[in-house]
């Protein structure tokens, strides 16, 4: 396989499925070595051996991104594998994400479900990756998958918003503070067909038409094509000057940046 | 008014005392708000002293209904408090795990909490609650990657909370002060921070210059605004 990302190594947290998934596949269809970091091995090992079949490069690695030593050993394992890492892809989001909750009863239990792994798994992942993504001068790259509710909060999931903005304003200030290494820090908000979102479907059938009624292409992004296309730009050197930025990939619902 | 203890605290809550509020005066330490106490009682406003360190929601509820005890119901409800720790310079690299938990899950905690003891308070009633957002979260800021992200946690759960709670009559605003008015070192450019010089000046007086904004967002009149950041900083930021 051949790409312009040949010779580079990345790191998805979260590709066992959805937006994750569609991301490594993209990646590896770039030419990226790819570390599929999952929570279940069960999950990341088949998007692996999907990325092998189509002749490309992928070591599955089991990772709770809300475990320090994890990400430090997927981390290792992509470096003692692949010789480097150019790409860290944060994306995994274990938060009960789409159970809806009124704040006034939010709990500590309930929020530190929506704050580890969205923010201190972006912690860890930026912080482990950083002397990798710095010996790789220009080509270092961070993406954290936000979500277009981090910039309009939510009625249905509050706490949501505040840990999806929490990862803009890291990337804004990831961005300032690491620009002298060359490396980019970027988000994208994507709008995607996900397990949760295919399931969602599944049990209200009417919800469909609603969600795709407000997208103004008219449909619901796919993960690799739609969404993953864009990590490959922001993960190549056609993006080299764009830093800090937040690309919301959602078929044109949100435009108020 | 929480944050009492600071300048941009006191300076609000003189501002609402001149507006005609009574106003309680929240920090961890009584004695470091004495002088904000006398400063709102000599403008002709009632204040009470509560101190409260924002830990556990029993906490701070009670501390709501002390308030409300002192003054009569809590109408208003400015957050300004900002543990020093969290505005202290450093690169992601240096931070360590304790840090990172004192200044993300600190300022998220006592805010959710902030927002919550409000709520309960206002439900059925109706409310402002008024958070200050120094405008660091919306640039971005060297140095300051654990801040910024729970400022704009702050900012995020202000628009949760609007989105939520607005069928109540509650709204949720921002205010985005200057760096330095919020606390912020600016540590001497390195923060990268917009280059911009503020064409009204800066970083602004709150009493004077910041104040009347909180008032209007606490009063009657801006019933209809909610979910809202308004930048405070004499315009260096001036997105969207």
């Amino acid at each position: 396989m051949s790409g312009f990302l040949e010779g580079r190594s990345a790191i998805v947290t979260g590709a066992g499925q959805g937006v994750g998934r569609g991301i490594a596949l993209a990646l590896a269809g770039a030419g990226a070595n790819v570390v599929i970091a999952a929570r279940r091995a069960e999950t990341g090992e088949p998007v692996a051996e999907e990325i092998r079949d189509r002749d490309g490069s992928a070591l599955c690695v089991q990772t709770d991104v809300t475990v320090r030593a994890d990400v430090e050993a997927a981390v290792a394992a992509t470096v003692e594998r692949f010789g480097g890492l150019e790409i860290m892809v944060h994306n995994a989001f274990g938060g009960r994400a789409g159970r809806s909750h009124r704040l006034e009863d939010v709990d500590d239990g309930m929020w530190r479900g929506f704050s580890r792994t969205a923010v201190w798994g972006s912690f860890y992942c930026a912080q482990l990756a950083f002397p990798h993504l710095r010996a790789a001068g220009r080509r270092g790259r961070l993406v954290l998958v936000t979500s277009p509710a981090g910039i309009e909060g939510s009625a249905n999931i509050p706490i949501y918003a505040p840990v999806k903005a929490a990862q803009r304003a890291m990337t804004k200030s990831l961005a300032r503070e690491w620009a002298e290494h060359g490396i980019t820090v970027n988000c994208i908000a994507p709008v995607a067909e996900t397990p949760a979102l295919l399931g969602a479907f599944e049990a209200n059938p009417d919800l469909r038409e609603r969600v795709t009624a407000r997208v103004p292409l008219g449909r619901i992004g796919d993960a690799e094509r739609d969404i993953g296309s864009v990590v490959v730009f922001l993960a190549g050197d056609g993006s080299s000057y764009v830093t800090g930025q937040t690309v919301v990939c959602d078929g044109g619902s949100f435009t108020g940046l | 008014m929480t944050g009492a203890d600071q300048a941009l605290g006191r300076g609000l809550a003189v501002a609402l005392g001149r507006a005609g509020a009574d106003v309680g005066l929240l920090a961890g330490d009584l004695d470091e708000i004495a002088g904000a106490a006398a400063d709102v009682e000599d403008v002709g406003a009632r204040a009470t002293r509560l101190a409260a360190v924002f830990e556990t929601r029993p906490e701070v509820e009670a501390v709501f209904v002390e308030a409300a005890r002192a003054l009569g119901p809590v109408d208003i409800v400015v957050h300004t408090a900002v543990d020093p720790v969290a505005v202290e310079s450093a690169p992601l690299a240096d931070l360590d795990e304790d840090r990172w938990e004192a200044i993300w899950e600190g300022t998220m905690r006592s805010s959710l909490l902030c927002c919550q003891a409000a709520f309960t308070q206002m439900a059925g009633r109706g409310g402002r609650i008024i958070f200050s957002t120094p405008t660091v979260s919306m640039s971005g800021a060297a140095g300051l990657v654990a801040y910024t992200a729970a400022v704009e946690g702050q900012r995020l759960l202000a628009k949760s909370a609007a989105r939520q709670w607005g069928s109540q009559g509650i709204t949720v605003n921002c205010v985005a002060p200057a760096p330095a008015a919020g606390g912020v070192d600016e540590t001497g450019g390195r923060a990268h921070l917009p280059l911009n010089p503020p064409p009204l000046g800066g970083p602004g007086d709150p009493e004077t210059d910041l104040g009347p904004v909180v008032v209007f967002l606490a009063s009657d009149a801006g019933h209809f605004v909610t979910g809202a950041t308004i930048s405070l900083d004499g315009g260096v930021w001036m997105a969207p």
